[in-house]
């Protein structure tokens, strides 16, 4: 029997016979990556620029806290200062008069 | 979204990106290059280790890749190279002994479980062992990928003209194959 004689390559299914191991290629990209060694510096190169926002944002929380701290001792000292300096410009028989006068008045 | 071909070559020329981009496109291109490779060496096991191969060298020779060529010229070149490297070396081991490469192939093939053709296609891969390495990936480039000559010429380093005969002369042998089969 001859009947595939003629045959023209065209009518045969352009299909390839062969199949892979389930995930085969999933696997093979994750297990090249390990063999190169990349893998880290590719985690490194996600990670890094998020550890650089969270490093920033926690350095200006800190520089905030510090600058307000600071802020507030010099307002409390402002303060204390220019008490000193008001009482330091009033003589104790002044006060004295002043205090006994009040009531009177 | 994946990035375009250019933003992949500019990744690839920056040191910090290099990694991630190369992830891209291992991921891109690894299924064209497996399936070219396996339809040359036929058995899965060889086909894994070729296209490693070819992977590791596109990753250590990304310095010498200076975009004249796309991508996926660049690595079917590799592959190409690795493959028939692949063979040649089998080919030279195999020297000794009684049956040849091709017939090797055949029995590893048969063996293969990895293979569930059905019979006509058994004996197209048979039929296809019978040509010349060259021919046989000129034939597989065209007959099951349809890759343009153009391209084809751009990673075999061969002229349309060339490629087009060997084509069609690969054709012509295939189809003898099956009517002198049939005659037997």
């Amino acid at each position: 029997m001859k009947n595939n004689k003629n045959i023209l390559i065209d009518e045969i299914s352009k299909e390839l016979p062969f199949t892979v191991p389930e995930n085969y290629f999933n696997q093979f990209a994750l297990q090249l990556e390990d063999q190169i060694g990349f893998k880290r510096s590719l985690y490194r190169n996600l990670v890094r620029p998020w550890m650089y926002m969270a490093a920033m944002f926690i350095g200006i929380l800190i520089m905030g806290q510090v600058f307000y701290t600071v802020n507030r001792n010099n307002n409390t000292r402002n303060a204390e200062n220019y008490e000193a300096y008001v009482l330091s410009q009033v003589d104790e028989t002044s006060l004295v008069d002043l205090y006994v006068d009040e009531p009177s008045k | 979204m994946n990035p375009t071909e250019e933003e992949l070559v500019h990744q690839l020329n920056q040191p910090h990106r290099r990694a991630g981009a190369f992830s891209v496109i291992v991921r891109t291109y690894q299924e064209r290059l497996y399936w070219h490779i396996r339809k040359m060496v036929l058995s899965h096991e060889d086909a894994n280790d070729i296209l490693q191969n070819t992977f590791m060298k596109a990753w250590n020779g990304l310095d010498g890749f200076r975009a004249e060529s796309q991508i996926s010229t660049w690595l079917y070149r590799i592959a190409t190279n690795e493959t028939l490297t692949f063979l040649t070396n089998k080919r030279m081991r195999n020297q000794g002994s009684i049956d040849d490469v091709d017939e090797v192939l055949l029995q590893n093939l048969k063996a293969d479980a990895y293979f569930n053709g059905s019979d006509i296609q058994m004996k197209l891969q048979k039929a296809i062992l019978t040509l010349p390495e060259k021919q046989r990936l000129v034939f597989n480039m065209k007959y099951f990928d349809d890759i343009t000559y153009e391209k084809m010429e751009a990673i075999l380093g061969t002229s349309v003209g060339a490629l087009k005969a060997s084509y069609h002369f690969a054709v012509k042998k295939i189809e003898k194959y099956f009517s002198e089969d049939d005659e037997l």
